[in-house]
């Protein structure tokens, strides 16, 4: 079993590098038609892994990140910082590159079960942290969804300039998902380091 | 702002409201208080009906949902960011906090907040000035969930169920 969970992890870590090192970091990196067959097959593998409105909220997470560097990029392109000519180019790549790998690595670690956490020949606390992590990011993905619903009901939040409105919810949002996983992350570490204990004091 | 009476569905929540009788929250104002068992559709009622209406009107609102454990999050986070110092703040203060930083706002929901806080007067004392109508979502029998708001006129909005179509519920929404 151990040696069946390693060799399955071992194809998902490889399938992870080979994506970083072919399209992020290595020779398909420069071109925009690739790049964006990536993107559009990313997205889709993530529609059909999860839903159409889990891929709309994690694009519309991503989504103030990709404007911001688009609109450096436009800037750097408009004054041709260092005399390059290629930031429009090369702020449309990493536009593209930055989503694609984040829902890359995210749909390939969903493919890590608990079960092959505690069939990892490792000791029971880094198993615990293991299956904490794992346990407070699946919620954190569902609650944002939340958070969002409920920022887009504080009236606090709204002002005649778009934008601004937008980063403010998106700045409450990354706050509230941090005291969120914070709190989570340690009450669910908590919680598996009493049962464990327990299950471990009754069997001896 | 009104909701008229008439039919609304909601499909993605499986749900077809019957409006017997129109919600008028324009007049003197008041306490309208949301009964019906669990699964009438109370909750989507407001969160999809009432606070959609009264973004379209640009009727400010606070509403404090049913998982008010989540939505503290965010109202920490909030405060943070209009620098409010909040790391002292337990569950109490923050909603003071944030009530009183939403003194634009001209209705109140509350849903199933007795559910956390069966005393929930301390709301309507720092609300009342400024607040003109209150939607209460609410499980507890009338009188008693009714003492909180003495000064307030009461309106009862009672949530039947009439029939399962299928997977859609039907319900009535009429006035007590």
């Amino acid at each position: 079993m151990n040696n069946t969970v390693i060799f399955k992890l071992g194809v998902i870590f490889i399938i992870i590098l080979s994506f970083f090192w072919l399209f992020v970091f290595g020779p398909f990196y420069d071109s925009l038609v690739i790049q964006l067959t990536v993107f559009i097959v990313v997205v889709g593998w993530n529609v059909l892994r999860f839903s159409f409105k889990e891929t709309i909220s994690l694009l519309k997470f991503c989504f103030p990140f990709v404007l911001s560097l688009f609109v450096f990029g436009l800037i750097f392109h408009y004054v041709q910082l260092l005399g390059r000519t290629d930031w429009l180019l090369d702020t449309l790549i990493k536009c593209l590159v930055f989503p694609s790998s984040l829902i890359f690595l995210k749909i390939l670690l969903t493919y890590i079960t608990y079960l092959d956490i505690l069939n990892l020949p490792i000791s029971m606390k880094k198993r615990i942290g293991l299956i904490t992590m794992k346990s407070a990011f699946q919620k954190g993905e569902k609650i944002m969804r939340r958070f969002s619903w409920y920022l887009d009901t504080y009236s606090d939040l709204q002002s005649d300039n778009r934008i601004k409105s937008e980063l403010k919810k998106y700045a409450c949002l990354i706050i509230a998902l941090y005291l969120y996983l914070y709190e989570e992350i340690e009450n669910s570490n908590r919680l598996l380091k009493n049962r464990y204990h327990h299950f471990y004091e009754a069997n001896e | 702002m009104e909701i008229h009476k008439g039919k609304y569905r909601l499909n993605d929540r499986n749900l077809n409201f019957d409006m017997v009788d129109g919600l008028n929250f324009n007049n003197s104002g008041g306490c309208f208080y949301f009964r019906g068992g669990n699964g009438f559709g109370k909750t989507s009622f407001l969160e999809k009906i009432i606070i959609p209406a009264l973004k379209a009107d640009n009727l400010p609102y606070l509403y404090i949902g049913q998982d008010i454990r989540t939505q503290l999050y965010t109202l920490r986070a909030l405060l943070s960011i209009q620098g409010v110092k909040v790391s002292d703040a337990d569950e109490v203060e923050l909603l003071r906090l944030w009530i009183n930083q939403g003194q634009s706002a001209s209705v109140l929901i509350l849903d199933e907040f007795d559910k956390y806080f069966p005393d929930y007067g301390f709301i309507f004392d720092w609300s009342e000035a400024f607040i003109r109508n209150y939607i209460i979502v609410t499980h507890l029998a009338t009188s008693r969930c009714e003492a909180p708001a003495n000064n307030h006129p009461i309106y009862n909005v009672r949530f039947e169920l009439i029939n399962i179509d299928g997977h859609l519920k039907n319900i009535r929404v009429r006035n007590e």
